[in-house]
């Protein structure tokens, strides 16, 4: 098991947090700033997602094909994309070239050319993938969720608004790259093989001379969320999902919830898929997660079926949902113990899931929760902590959304 | 890595990949059967007969199948697939034996028909679940409309009718025939011990009986075809094309997906700039597939529904100017490095690596160390690509377009 993680924060802020994995011989990163969705400007809704797509169109002095052709010949397995909180940067590759791709990554950051001639592409992809959310039932049955479940800007989604993207000009992208491109809020990780000392002295050469402050993060507030939305769609299935408080990581009960969901939705042998697909053969997919957004935490449960079997798909799910307060057994809290501490240590065996996880850690949190502290968490969780979690935290004031032919009969 | 390999008596190949600096071990069975081993009667039943091997054996419940993988706190799954069968998990080391004890007890299952009747639902809710899904079912409908009559054009679902009438003596006879031991490999990567593994592997397949699993490979001529299904509660246009490749014997294999990278793996491919630097398209990809006796090179694009016709002419624009010009030597070198870091970065753990081994033996019964893949790779020279598409390999082109959209030609 790889030990504690190097941290470092420049004097401009930027944070970085880095984790040596001996078992791999690659190298994963990525970078996190503050420019996702919930800081779109108001009215440009989808500025994060333009301004992370035209980032790649040149920057420092490589032109758009210079640029996608200098990570190609490094082997960069790109990873990101605009997210709800942050925009993310990043890849994978061979260890050796991980100072080559940094350098890269620095320009697209710092110094993106932005060009003006290419923002109609941009905005036309960005129109495109919002559409393209018809043809994919279950994304927008999520994205609806949210957005029902947090009324203000955490209800938002990274692709914006159709009149968001296209109200975009070549100057408010570049006003918002000024604003929120910043390093004083923004994280960079590094998991994998490489050497602290070369590397910190990289970093400092790369973004020591950034400066400047992302603007502060906003709270979400679920206040005034609505209890039933029915999106009419003549589709095979039905979608279902629904959606309560929870506590966030970093909350003193996180691993009581985090166990409590596992044994809702560990494994095959969890209630959930026991309960509804196997005993009932109700669906294909049905599964519950923990969603997790800055200081606010929630249950996301969902289930998609055919029509005739979708009330009682929800009947039942609910059911599940709140029969877990009656009490989970020994047996079940040691079956989830033991699936979430092996899934952490495979976790570590792949330098592009731990880059991610102690990239996320130091944004939500403020700090990388190491693998040991962790697994004590875990180890501690007894099923008296669960109980009582879930009475402080039961199943009940649901947000709902259906997606479908059908609209369902909801008790509150 | 220090590979290991033995056949038991009853035909069974077990081989395993050392990796001493692993934390945890996968295993597997890869079965060498899939839709293009079933007749159009049971169409569906490999894939349905994956859900049923999980519902348990003469000494499992389905409840004790999936419990007692939990409880060693396996990441474990299956899959199916035109031609093969896998089911695999990864544990810690500690727990090896007992992972082995449950994926070959399930080799086994009992076929209990009440278990067969309630996954039925399953598997019909899966159906509709992928009917909802048009970047998928338009990958299907050119699989299907390419090899025509040839077993690779048959469908892993199946069809809500073919399923529905399944009956369960249909799906053990199927198993009886496709999961004899001969038509097996057990395979295993990371920390594990290979003593054991074997040992434990003979005393319980020990009463296994071989049979007769053949597999027809006919030849298959390449097919041109254009066909649209007009649907207009689809919003985009989901257009899908298919082109000859190699299969996965032939040696040329590596150069045919070094040309698959360099025309749509991605970010920075030849179609990336045709179609998604300049907003015509939102998504597009080619890749090569190398199966049994055949392959091919899938691709798949999404658009507007007005410009379906402008992006099928450029797709087809770029692919014979690729053909004409061929690519720079740049080019090559880029899309070997990339192919090779994605390699690296796939087997890294144990579950990645896994994979490559088992099919590597299934298709080719042999094993071949990562380093001698990526070799292989880098080995591609400008020549070795010149060659390859001086046969005009996408000359021969099914094209089918999914949603609202009247025609395309």
């Amino acid at each position: 098991m790889p030990g504690t993680p190097y941290t470092l924060t420049l004097p401009n802020g930027l944070r970085i947090v880095a984790e040596h994995l001996p078992a791999v011989r690659s190298a994963a990163f990525q970078f996190l700033v503050p420019a996702g969705a919930v800081t779109d400007p108001d009215g440009q809704e989808g500025s994060a997602t333009v301004l992370e797509g035209l980032a790649y169109r040149g920057a420092g002095s490589r032109n758009a094909r210079e640029l996608s052709d200098g990570l190609d010949a490094l082997g960069v397995q790109r990873a990101g994309g605009a997210e709800l909180e942050a925009a993310s940067y990043g890849g994978a590759l061979l260890a050796d070239d991980l100072h080559a791709a940094l350098e890269i990554y620095s320009d697209i950051l710092l110094r993106p050319h932005l060009p003006a001639d290419q923002l109609g592409a941009e905005q036309a992809l960005a129109l495109q993938k919002l559409e393209r959310l018809e043809d994919s039932p279950s994304d927008k049955l999520f994205l609806r969720l949210r957005k029902a479940y947090y009324p203000g800007n955490y209800g938002r989604t990274a692709l914006g608004t159709a009149e968001g993207v296209k109200a975009l000009t070549a100057e408010a992208i570049r006003a918002d790259h000024a604003r929120r491109y910043r390093p004083e809020g923004s994280v960079m990780a590094v998991a994998g093989r490489f050497d602290w000392g070369a590397l910190s002295e990289t970093i400092h050469r790369l973004f020591g001379e950034w400066a400047g402050a992302a603007p502060p993060f906003l709270t979400p507030d679920n206040t005034g969320r609505e209890r039933y939305v029915h999106i009419q769609k003549d589709t095979n299935q039905e979608q279902i999902g629904i959606m309560y408080p929870s506590v966030p990581v970093g909350h003193p009960e996180y691993y009581a919830t985090r166990m409590a969901l596992s044994v809702l939705s560990g494994g095959m042998a969890a209630r959930l898929f026991t309960e509804v697909r196997e005993k009932r053969g109700l669906c294909y997919a049905v599964r519950a997660s923990h969603s997790n957004v800055r200081g606010s935490g929630a249950i996301v449960a969902y289930a998609g079926t055919t029509p005739e079997r979708c009330q009682e798909t929800l009947t039942v799910l609910i059911g599940e949902l709140r029969r877990l307060a009656e009490g989970v057994t020994e047996a079940e809290l040691t079956r989830a113990r033991t699936g979430v501490l092996s899934d952490l240590v495979m976790q570590s065996e792949a330098a592009r899931s731990r880059a991610a996880g102690i990239a996320r850690d130091q944004y939500v949190l403020g700090r990388v929760r190491t693998m040991e502290e962790i697994r004590e968490g875990v180890e501690a969780v007894t099923v008296e902590d669960i109980r009582a979690h879930l009475q402080r935290y039961p199943a009940e004031d649901f947000t709902i959304v259906t997606l479908g032919p059908v609209e369902l009969e909801v008790q509150a | 890595m220090k590979f290991e390999k033995a056949i038991l008596d009853n035909g069974l190949t077990i081989i395993g990949e050392h990796n001493p600096s692993a934390l945890s071990l996968a295993t597997g069975y890869f079965v060498r059967t899939g839709a293009r081993d079933e007749t159009a009667e049971v169409s569906g039943v490999s894939h349905f007969l994956e859900h049923m091997l999980f519902k348990g054996s003469e000494r499992r419940s389905a409840d004790d199948v999936n419990r007692e993988f939990d409880e060693i706190g396996a990441d474990y799954n299956a899959f199916t697939g035109e031609e093969y069968t896998v089911y695999y998990g990864a544990v810690l080391p500690e727990h090896q034996a007992r992972m082995l004890d449950i994926l070959t007890d399930m080799m086994r299952p009992s076929l209990r028909v009440e278990d067969f009747t309630m996954e039925k639902n399953v598997i019909l809710e899966e159906i509709a679940l992928y009917k909802d899904r048009p970047q998928f079912t338009v990958i299907d409908e050119v699989r299907s409309t390419y090899y025509q009559q040839h077993p690779l054009g048959q469908s892993v679902l199946g069809t809500a009718e073919s399923i529905t009438a399944l009956e369960r003596d249909q799906m053990y006879e199927y198993w009886q025939r496709r999961y004899a031991p001969n038509n097996l490999i057990l395979a295993i990567t990371g920390q594990f011990d290979w003593e054991a593994t074997l040992r434990q592997a003979e005393e319980s397949t020990r009463r296994w009986e071989p049979a007769d699993s053949p597999r027809a490979t006919p030849d298959f001529t390449p097919t041109s075809r254009v066909k649209v299904v007009q649907n207009e509660k689809i919003h985009r246009a989901h257009l899908a094309f298919v082109s000859p490749g190699v299969s996965a014997q032939d040696p040329q294999r590596y150069i045919a997906d070094i040309i698959a990278d360099m025309i749509g793996g991605g970010d920075g491919s030849r179609l990336y700039w045709e179609l998604i630097e300049p907003g015509t398209a939102d998504s597009v990809r080619l890749s090569h597939d190398e199966e049994d006796g055949a392959g091919a090179f899938f691709g798949y694009a999404s658009c507007d529904p007005e410009k379906a016709q402008l992006v099928l002419d450029k797709i087809r624009g770029v692919l014979e100017r690729v053909t004409v010009e061929g690519f720079r030597e740049e080019e090559i070198v880029r899309a070997k490095r990339k192919v090779a870091s994605a390699l690296v970065l796939h087997d890294e753990t144990p579950r990645g690596r896994l994979f490559h081994v088992g099919f590597d033996w299934q298709y080719r019964q042999e094993h071949r160390p990562l380093d001698e893949v990526i070799d292989r790779f880098l080995a591609v020279t400008p020549q070795d690509v010149q060659n390859f598409l001086a046969r005009r390999p996408f000359d021969a082109m099914t094209v089918v377009a999914l949603g609202p959209v009247a025609s395309i030609a």
